[in-house]
């Protein structure tokens, strides 16, 4: 299709191997974050070059783009072009001012509690002179607008942080005094995407609008055309608070592809400058191409093998312990047969970290927490302490029960199937028998009593997936580890699903909610983790990283462990 | 002829209502539900999709949503996606023109291919053209277009570089003839080399059948010129089977192709379908089975009557 292009990329590949042979050759562990991100950060320093369209292939499509109906990650990083707030968090996990002039907390006095303790007021001051990409101006009142549409239009994606509101007050064009219920220690994010006053007040239903697909924002670009199933088209936002300087590039164009093998296809023969999301066993051929390059960011996604503590039935009654799996001694086995150091080598070609915890990045990460590592003869002596025996079949039984477990993880997820392979070869070594049964991630993850998601109604043993706490793991560690939270006929939508219940891990998690000092959550947090490893609900298998990949021309991208790739889009350029 | 159209048109709205029925019934027990797409969003809470599940309706019974989505959809409000949260009507109107233009394309190669290709089949029976044919026929009949159209990417767009990877257009370009035409030519392959070889049978066996039938004998002994024969005697009998294959051909113009337009990434009512499956969006989901199942009724139609003109021994009682 382009004969020239493909010589003279054919040409550069030739160039740049020759010069690549000048530098020491990266060994198996050389792709670490840091040795593959380093590139990239250093050319950003460069003068960068201005103008020029951007094409990003994604395989996956936003469905909307407005922020309060937003799901999927793909529109959030096509969104976060367009959208900002007022504050974000920085590639090392903590809050920054984005649209204010600086995050307020208690020690600069921009947070005060309440005489009797119970409530807080936060004081957010917007940065002077803020235009939305229309050109009108961005003042207190579209937050206040932005709390009481979430809270008013049914169909948005959360009301988290916003329910716990009360009021908001208004004092100047610029100043916003939010008065939260009670304490809401989540605060800072609270606002991460405005919604502008202007353009939807008394809009009955915004996602009927324009604005369900072209969103006004204050980001670097504003969105000029939406093709469903095709590309989504932006042009840089000359009312960006940034502009003229940035953004750099003139347009960046996101075009649907339908899948990560094309994407990479498309990259290779240059008619592309980055793609979202690869694979981890995709990375290899990538980074064979000299003309590739590849963003690794780690992430707080945990690949994990939840188990069930409470009995596999439907429902499930959490005061009854499960026969094999109640035993704490038997899910420390269980951690402890199970080698992540060989997963992470084999299967994910060392493009993830050894599971360690519920939450291993972030500000309420603590990076010395660790779990129980590969260590089969302690496997085996803790079974023997528990009093399973192997039997005749060579797999354990005590008291008329074998040691036999059902694992679920989800259909046509190739890495999955290869650790349930590893895990159960490994586990009848030790006498235990691992039964493999898969189902569609709709049944399996569909969070949904009525639609018999297994791990509602407490149907299973282990169940292999990822999730992962936001920055702020306030909201994920009450809704996942709370007794109150353990899904029942009553609570069906209750995510403690682990049906893990301990009176003192509940206190602490409710403790950890509702203080403000960050260091004093951080110290909770820890506590809370530790715990839980104590507890044992779940074998961290690994952290997942998020790997994205550009070509070698484009330039100044960032990974960010807790943002899309795009999240500093007004840097990006490409070399001429 | 306009009492028979009349009756068959009122006999299709029952037999419609039954595949709704049908359809909502089949959709809903499969397992799963559009609220999993919520679930890895560490922001989303129990309290949020509980309110999420009122909003889209999922708390009703069973027949109050069957009956709520066929009152509105008999008044011509076709719902709202649960993904998009845009009118089901829009997205389907969004996506059309780029499947009438893809499906169009096909259509027409089919007949423009299958037609010679069949009568010159049967009319050279047992030569090395016949062989050849027949033997790619069913080599192409045989192979799942999903894997037809991978192995063309393979060859034609990536060491070849001869054709894109994918999509309608090159993003970002001005308008051109030649580029859009480059984008259609292998997933217009794809589907037409499947569908060639069906037509191409089906023709050649009718056209055998009625290439030895006495009266094209008689025309024949009348000295009419040999193309005469063939295509006014012989071709307009033969083409009656191969009219209820075209014919049934139609709804597939409107509804598209859904595992060639996914391969492709073509943004037409195929990939619009999967993309509703895949995310249990049950009003896109009904909306496009209402418009093909309503298609395929009509398309029937339409073939018994077209067979009534091409062969007036048949009689609509």
């Amino acid at each position: 299709m382009f004969p020239n292009l493909r010589r003279s990329l054919v040409v550069l590949g030739a160039i740049s191997l020759v010069l690549g042979a000048c530098t020491p050759p990266a060994g198996p562990t050389g792709a670490s974050p840091a040795a593959t991100a380093a590139p990239a950060t250093a050319a950003a320093t460069a003068a960068p070059t201005k103008g020029g369209t951007f094409i990003f292939a994604m395989w996956q499509e936003p469905t909307t783009l407005a922020p309060q109906y937003a799901n999927q990650t793909i529109a959030g990083l096509v969104g976060q072009v367009v959208w900002e707030g007022l504050a974000m968090t920085d590639p090392d996990g903590d809050y920054v001012p984005q649209l204010a002039k600086s995050v307020p907390t208690l020690q600069n006095g921009g947070v005060t509690i309440s005489s009797d303790g119970k409530k807080m007021s936060v004081k957010w001051e917007l940065l002077p002179g803020l235009k939305w990409s229309d050109g009108k101006p961005v003042t207190s009142e579209d937050i206040k607008f932005t709390w009481q549409e979430r809270m008013r239009d049914p169909k948005v994606v959360s009301r988290a942080g916003f329910s716990d509101i009360e009021s908001i007050d208004t004092p100047n064009e610029t100043a916003a005094v939010v008065n939260y219920k009670s304490i809401y220690a989540a605060y800072p994010l609270n606002f991460s995407s405005l919604i502008p006053k202007h353009v939807l007040q008394g809009v009955p239903d915004p996602s009927q609008t324009e604005f369900n697909r072209k969103p006004i924002g204050t980001g670097p670009f504003r969105i000029v055309d939406f093709k469903a199933g095709d590309s989504i088209t932006l042009e840089k936002n000359t009312n960006y608070r940034f502009a003229p300087e940035k953004p750099y590039l003139d347009k960046i164009i996101f075009r649907s592809v339908p899948s990560s093998t094309v994407a990479i296809a498309q990259l290779k023969a240059g008619e592309g400058h980055g793609m979202w999301n690869l694979l981890e066993s995709e990375t290899p051929d990538i980074e064979k191409d000299a003309n590739l390059k590849i963003s690794f960011s780690p992430s707080n996604n945990v690949e994990r093998i939840e188990i069930n503590l409470a009995e596999n039935n439907d429902p499930s009654d959490p005061s009854k312990p499960h026969p094999i799996l109640g035993d704490v001694r038997v899910r420390r086995a269980l951690i402890h047969a199970t080698p992540k150091p060989q997963l992470v080598e084999k299967l994910l070609f060392g493009k993830a970290k050894v599971g360690s915890s519920v939450c291993p990045q972030g500000w309420a990460a603590d990076k010395t927490i660790t779990q129980e590592g590969y260590d089969p003869k302690k496997a085996d002596e803790l079974l023997d302490q528990a009093g399973w025996a192997k039997g005749a079949d060579g797999i354990r039984a005590k008291g008329g029960v074998r040691l036999s477990l059902v694992i679920n993880t989800t259909t046509g997820n190739k890495t999955r199937e290869q650790v349930e392979q590893v895990l159960a070869d490994e586990w009848r070594q030790r006498g235990i028998e691992l039964k493999i049964q898969n189902m569609p991630s709709s049944v399996l993850l569909s969070g949904s009593w009525d639609d018999k998601d297994p791990r509602q109604r407490g149907t299973y043993d282990l169940a292999l997936y990822t999730t992962n706490a936001a920055i702020d793991p306030g909201v994920h560690m009450s809704q996942r580890y709370h007794s109150r939270q353990i899904p029942t006929p009553q609570n069906k939508s209750g995510q403690n699903r682990v049906r893990i219940s301990d009176p003192e891990l509940d206190k602490m998690i409710d403790e950890a909610g509702s203080t403000l000092d960050l260091a004093k959550r951080k110290e909770l947090y820890s506590k809370i983790f530790r715990k839980i490893n104590e507890i044992a609900p779940a074998i961290w298998l690994y952290e997942r990283g998020r790997i994205d990949a550009f070509r070698a021309n484009a330039l100044g991208w960032k990974p960010h462990a807790w943002d899309n790739i795009t999240w500093n889009v007004d840097e990006w350029w490409l070399k001429k | 002829m306009g009492r028979y159209v009349l009756r068959r048109l009122i006999q299709a709205i029952p037999l419609l209502l039954l595949i709704s029925v049908a359809s909502f019934a089949i959709l809903k027990a499969a397992p799963g539900g559009p609220l999993a797409a919520y679930e890895a969003n560490p922001d989303v809470r129990a309290e949020d999709l509980e309110r999420l599940r009122t909003a889209f309706g999922l708390d009703q019974p069973l027949p109050v949503q069957y009956l709520t989505w066929i009152t509105k959809f008999a008044v011509g409000d076709w719902g709202h996606s649960y993904a998009y949260h845009q009118p089901v009507l829009d997205l389907i109107l969004e996506r059309l023109p780029n499947t009438l233009y893809l499906m169009g394309t096909v259509f027409l190669t089919v007949l423009v291919l299958a037609i010679p290709i069949g009568l010159l089949t049967a009319l050279r029976q047992y030569s090395f053209f016949d062989h050849v044919v027949t033997g790619a026929t069913f080599a192409f009949l045989s192979t799942p277009t999903f894997w037809l159209g991978l192995l063309l990417i393979i060859v034609f767009g990536l060491q070849l570089g001869w054709f894109p990877l994918g999509g309608m257009a090159t993003p970002g370009a001005p308008f051109d003839l030649g580029d859009r035409l480059r984008h259609l030519v292998l997933p217009v392959a794809t589907l037409s080399l499947v569908q060639v070889g069906s037509h191409v049978r089906y023709l050649r066996a009718s056209m055998l059948e009625t290439i030895n039938q006495d009266y094209i004998r008689t025309a024949r002994a009348k000295g009419m010129p040999e193309r005469v024969v063939v295509l006014r005697h012989a071709l307009k009998n033969a083409a009656i089977p191969l009219v209820t294959v075209v014919a049934l051909d139609l709804p597939e113009i409107f509804v598209g192709a859904l595992v060639t337009e996914q391969i492709f990434g073509w943004p037409g009512m195929g990939r619009l379908f999967w993309d509703a499956a895949t995310r249990f969006d049950y009003p896109v989901l009904m909306g496009i089975l209402a418009v093909s199942s309503t298609l395929i009724v009509f398309a029937n139609l339409l073939a018994d009557v077209t067979y009534g003109y091409l062969d007036p021994r048949i009689r609509f009682a």
